[in-house]
């Protein structure tokens, strides 16, 4: 009982905080208004509780700024919405600060009995998802499309809600059998949701994009809280909840010096994205390596090195020339 | 034994090059089937076929560079570790050939993270055994999406990668101690038995 109160309770929270009908408090005591996607109705206050949220579909937020909303930072779940703004003048150039992953959350006791998605297309499962027109709900079109499984699925949609949050709600209720939502709305519901995952192979890019409202009258306040959500620790916040930090870039080899060398001696490869270099190696074979710089890496060819080539990787991907051994 | 280049013969350090152009192609093709895919429309119960099997060689991929890189393979092992990822990276740049040839972007490495289980790359044994077990699914993945499949064209290249991947599960059966021929008719897994099984090495 105490579940089901707290679900929703939380369902009541995230209608008025949708809603746009609350008096905000001035800005003054209630530091800025920030409006977001109702994923991030947990993690927010944790980075900084000093401001105004008002949480619901990204969608929706955005028409609400459009139409004037008081709004000093606007923090959407995809980057489409923000980019429409900003081309429309309404916001400052959109930032990049984190993604996420699609999930299936089904009951904690699964009366389905569902262990994959493909379970979902048996007939008799009733499913939960969010309208396409909201990020989450256009998500799950998305990997539903690439996996060719859109139609079989849909058959046993029975709701289609305004946001994850009201997913995670009726899920956790058992009013479904399944519902697709966000992987942090699974972090934070560990008690009464179990977990599906979503195929890595179709899993969309979800990245969550922020602007600041051009009209706001708080810019440097705003600026500092957008400094905040990228900071190291507002990250580590967001990851702690089931977010994944925005990928580094991958890197880029542009020049080798010299384009052959002995083992034992040092290469010195010029190019960008290094400042996050795990590992360099020639044919599988490790290399010790110096960060000199983003754009400079100070290598020592190993003693097993051959003619071949080279890698250098990061946490985003790899990149790989030819070197001459010897 | 393992499977050859599109374009043999080449030398083995051509070969090594073009393997590293292929990842750095990211998708560039460089077999017949991105030609079939910009060639007729894929029906999406196709395309849902082939970007899991894009998702197989990337898993592959990524196997074979973290079991050359652990260094614990003797060297007898450790070519066919690379000729075997040497193989995986061709049969990527292809399959995902057939997504870009539609205009869609297919996955890269940078999109999925794998996971193993502990001790996977502590020894040329525990090596060897993921390699039978991923091989085997790779190979089931395949031999579905053959049968599965309606785009007629793009069966003969499929079934070519198919072949290439038998050899491999042939080679580390014997590492494991199996035979070097097993089944006459080894099963094909169905797209749902395929994903979750390579599901399994995704965090």
């Amino acid at each position: 009982v105490r579940l089901i109160l707290s679900a929703a309770v939380a369902v009541l929270a995230l209608v008025v905080g949708t809603g746009g009908a609350v008096a905000h408090p001035e800005r003054s005591q209630g530091g800025l208004i920030v409006f977001a996607g109702s994923s991030m109705t947990t993690v927010l206050p944790q980075i900084d509780s000093g401001n105004t949220y008002s949480f619901g579909s990204s969608t929706a937020l955005g028409t609400q700024i459009t139409n004037g909303a008081p709004c000093d930072v606007f923090m959407s779940a995809n980057t489409s919405v923000p980019a429409a703004l900003y081309a429309a003048g309404t916001v400052e150039q959109p930032v990049d600060f984190i993604r996420n992953t699609l999930a299936i959350v089904v009951p904690k006791s699964n009366p389905a009995g569902i262990t994959s998605i493909y379970d979902l297309t048996k007939p008799g499962v009733t499913i939960d998802e969010a309208a396409p027109s909201v990020p989450v709900g256009s998500y799950t079109v998305q990997v539903l499309n690439q996996m060719g499984l859109n139609s079989a699925i849909q058959a046993n949609v029975v709701s289609q809600e305004t946001s994850d949050a009201n997913v995670v709600a009726k899920v956790a209720l058992g009013q479904v059998d399944a519902g697709f939502v966000y992987l942090s709305d699974y972090v934070i519901n560990p008690t009464q949701l179990t977990l599906i995952k979503v195929p890595a192979w179709a899993q969309p890019k979800i990245t969550y994009a922020l602007a600041i409202v051009t009209k706001s009258g708080n810019q440097a306040a705003a600026q500092a809280f957008v400094k905040e959500i990228l900071s190291p620790a507002g990250q580590a916040i967001f990851v702690k909840d089931g977010f994944l930090p925005i990928a580094a870039p991958v890197p880029t080899i542009a020049k080798v010096v010299p384009k052959a060398a002995r083992p034992g001696k040092n290469i010195v490869v010029s190019g960008t994205n290094f400042g996050t270099t795990t590992s360099v190696t020639f044919k599988g074979v490790p290399a010790k390596f110096k960060i000199v710089s983003g754009q400079v890496l100070k290598v020592t060819v190993p003693a097993k090195a051959k003619t071949g080539t080279f890698t250098v990787a990061n946490p985003a991907g790899t990149a790989s020339r030819a070197i001459t051994i010897g | 034994m393992l499977c050859m280049g599109m374009n043999t013969p080449l030398t083995r350090a051509q070969l090594l090059v073009r393997g590293g152009a292929a990842a750095l192609a990211g998708g560039a093709a460089l077999g017949p089937l991105a030609a079939e895919a910009s060639a007729a429309p894929i029906p999406a119960g196709d395309l849902a076929y082939v970007r899991l099997l894009v998702g197989a060689e990337l898993l592959a991929s990524d196997f074979y560079e973290q079991a050359i890189t652990a260094s614990v393979a003797s060297p007898a092992v450790a070519k066919y570790l690379e000729r075997a990822h040497f193989n995986e990276q061709e049969h990527y740049a292809s399959v995902a050939g057939i997504i870009s040839g539609t205009g869609a972007l297919p996955a890269t490495a940078a999109d999925i993270d794998f996971s193993y289980p502990a001790g996977t790359f502590e020894s040329e044994s525990s090596i060897s055994k993921l390699a039978l077990q991923l091989e085997d699914t790779i190979l089931g993945a395949y031999l579905g999406a053959l049968g599965g499949i309606q785009t007629q064209s793009l069966l003969t290249g499929l079934g070519q990668i198919a072949a290439c991947e038998a050899q491999h599960v042939s080679y580390f059966s014997t590492q494991n101690g199996g035979k070097f021929f097993n089944l006459s008719f080894p099963p094909a897994l169905t797209i749902g038995q395929a994903s979750d099984a390579l599901d399994a090495y995704t965090s």
